[in-house]
């Protein structure tokens, strides 16, 4: 009796392994089929993004390439070849020595009035984005939910639309005309995307954290500098690269309200390229366009990873 | 001198009244723990006590002193929240200093301080953590030693345990019971837990739509609860309802169908002036039991024939669900006695500690 059950159990244990071989063979085909079929896709795929990046990179590559060549080459060749013989004397040229309207000094001066005018304005613009964000999130007041929508109305302004307002405003100020000027025009018009950025992050904080400081004992600035602002490192990445971006590749405020000795970057480059004597030097321009792009880049390239893991943080608790 | 008195507190958000008069005061080294429905305002009451929202109408004292206005970090109390709150950029040892630390408590005080509080709590060894790396129950203990450490008048807890598995709840529970006695503090603790209320309370504040519903101990909540809503909302399953006919000073009546049940009344219990009418009869699960020797034969106990409709075994004891008339009874019986599904068995009501609503205010007689 006990040996029959045995037996049965093992005759069974082998239909169950033939029948598990089958299976097993029938999913290694399938598999395969399937990794055939999924490498063609996965190389059509890969067709598809490198064309696409192709097309999206080939006006930086033809900059690239039209800043190494010298202008003879360009004029008599095309504007697609590849470099004969590289050199970077237009870019030094665009640096040093092209003249930009009236003046020759390429635009080196330019990139400095640039920085003098953004660093300050992305700096400004940023605290005050914060504590804005901190006080709608964290200690709303009556009314501050309409306070917040017509900040917002800030973000779907166009420039033009304020620009001779805003030129009276800085005329009664005694600001037209100068840097200071500028970076109060860049930080009011900043200061509705920055607030929006920080007040939406806040948000997702939890409220109990406030009131467990203030039982604590902290007051308002306290509980901002001690508590949220450790926790806001990602949206002042995010806020910073925006308010950079934003403020370097201004051209309409810069050339409206700088006046001639604050002159940003993107102001000048303009100036260098209608200013010509003789024929066009497109080396020097693609240098120069390349040149004033660079700071951005370089920011993108630095600090574009925390940007985007900037943009999704909001979604995480803080706690 | 009270150590915390609410005197006739209210509360509206705009049209809609969250507390309507509330009227309490306890003692020194008291356990207070109100309790209620979600939406019955118990939370609002315990942030109006913090200072975190104002109150419309009334007065809020703390040891005396009027506080009603007063900034939530001048009340000397200290909260624990639902959510713990930590600060999530500190490390344990800056969570529970932080508060010292913004009252300028020089530092070696407070060194000694936060590790006074850690070893209290066990959590010496957590004290470089972020709360991150913190399990569910670290954190909570976390909370506390933050509450501990500033040695405040009065301890706010805010539904401390309910985020905890229900392990780790029970052993916390037993934890903040040791704390309240060995340190004699005084807390309100909020919770909607009937079970936590009752095992940690000194005294109970059932509280429903706004009102204070009764302040008792808990004891008393659950022997003599004041209306049928504490009766129903304190205790598990909830105490049965019977509309009953009153009979005479010593007997009642049950109309189950066709049927009548005779019931006595519990001695002492006066009820001559509803003679003749209908009044509700409460219950407790673990009065309608098995029919048991001791209890045979004494004036206050009776015997009906029950229809089962369903067991449930919780191990030490068997919930019965029964059929009376249109009526579903809970009631509780040893495990070891057998009741058959849709059979009738014989259930012995024991009366003595049997309450009675007025029908139609549903306050206790």
């Amino acid at each position: 009796m006990k040996q029959s059950y045995n037996l049965s159990l093992s005759s069974e244990a082998t239909k169950n392994l033939s029948l598990l071989d089958s299976v097993k063979g029938k999913i290694r085909r399938y598999l395969q089929q399937r990794s055939v079929l999924q490498h063609l896709l996965r190389i059509v795929l890969y067709v598809i993004l490198l064309t696409m990046a192709f097309i999206y990179l080939a006006p930086l590559l033809v900059m690239v390439m039209n800043s190494l060549k010298d202008v003879e080459e360009i004029r008599n060749g095309s504007l697609l070849s590849l470099p004969q013989d590289p050199s970077l004397a237009a870019w030094s040229k665009a640096w040093g020595s092209a003249c930009t309207g009236s003046t020759c000094e390429g635009i080196a001066p330019f990139f400095i009035n640039s920085f003098k005018i953004v660093l300050p304005a992305v700096a400004i613009s940023t605290i005050l984005g914060a504590l804005n964000g901190y006080v709608l999130s964290m200690w709303r007041f009556k009314g501050s939910d309409l306070f917040f929508g017509l900040l917002l109305f800030g973000c779907f302004i166009p420039f033009q639309v304020v620009l001779i307002p805003m030129a009276m405003t800085l005329g009664w100020l005694g600001l037209a005309s100068s840097a200071g000027g500028l970076i109060l025009v860049h930080v009011i018009y900043g200061m509705a995307f920055t607030t929006l950025f920080f007040r939406n992050y806040y948000v997702g904080l939890p409220r109990e954290l406030i009131s467990a400081a203030k039982i604590d004992g902290a007051g308002f600035f306290l509980i901002f500098w001690r508590i949220i602002l450790p926790l806001s490192p990602p949206i002042i990445v995010v806020t910073v690269i925006w308010q950079f971006t934003q403020i370097w590749n201004d051209f309409l405020f810069g050339v409206v309200f700088s006046g001639a000795d604050n002159l940003p970057v993107t102001v000048a480059l303009n100036n260098l390229v209608n200013t010509s004597f003789g024929g066009k030097e497109y080396n020097v321009d693609m240098a120069a366009a390349l040149l004033a792009a660079l700071p951005t880049i370089v920011v993108y390239v630095f600090a574009g990873k925390y940007f985007v893991r900037g943009l999704s943080a909001g979604a995480v608790k803080g706690a | 001198m009270a150590a915390l008195s609410i005197e006739n507190v209210k509360k509206s958000y705009g049209s809609t009244q969250v507390l309507k008069g509330i009227n309490i005061a306890i003692e020194k080294g008291e356990f207070l723990v109100l309790i209620g429905p979600s939406g019955c305002g118990k939370s609002t009451m315990m942030n109006s006590i913090a200072g975190l929202e104002s109150i419309t109408e009334g007065r809020i004292l703390i040891g005396g002193d009027d506080v009603t206005h007063a900034n939530p970090k001048d009340r000397d109390i200290a909260m624990v929240f639902q959510s713990y709150a930590l600060y999530p950029n500190m490390t344990v040892r800056g969570n529970i200093s932080f508060g010292l630390e913004v009252r300028k408590m020089p530092k070696p005080e407070r060194e000694k301080q936060v590790l006074k509080v850690a070893q209290l709590l066990q959590i010496e060894h957590l004290l470089e953590r972020k709360p991150a790396q913190l399990s569910g129950g670290q954190r909570q203990r976390v909370a506390m030693g933050r509450a501990l450490a500033r040695e405040p008048k009065i301890y706010l807890f805010d539904e401390p345990l309910s985020n905890l598995d229900a392990k780790l709840r029970v052993e916390m529970r037993a934890e903040i019971k040791k704390l309240h006695q060995r340190l004699g503090t005084t807390i309100v603790y909020v919770t909607h837990d009937q079970v936590e209320a009752m095992t940690l309370a000194d005294r109970i504040a059932v509280m429903r739509d706004g009102l204070l519903q009764q302040l008792a101990s808990p004891q008393e909540i659950y022997d003599r609860p004041a209306n049928m809503f504490v009766a129903g909302f304190m205790g598990s399953p909830p105490m049965n309802f019977i509309e009953v006919t009153i009979q005479s000073s010593e007997s009642l009546t049950i109309s189950a169908g066709d049927q009548q049940h005779q019931l006595p009344i519990p001695q002492g219990y006066d009820l001559s002036n509803y003679i003749g009418k209908s009044v509700i009869l409460g219950i407790r699960p673990e009065m309608i039991t098995e029919p048991v020797q001791h209890k045979a034969g004494l004036p206050e106990v009776s015997i009906l024939q029950l229809k089962t409709l369903l067991t449930e075994a919780m191990g030490a004891d068997t919930m019965v669900l029964t059929q009376l008339g249109d009526k579903e009874l809970n009631c509780r019986i040893n495990p070891s006695h057998g009741v058959q599904i849709n059979q009738y068995s014989e259930f012995m009501f024991d009366m003595s500690k049997a309450v009675f609503f007025d029908p139609q205010t549903e306050v206790l007689i």
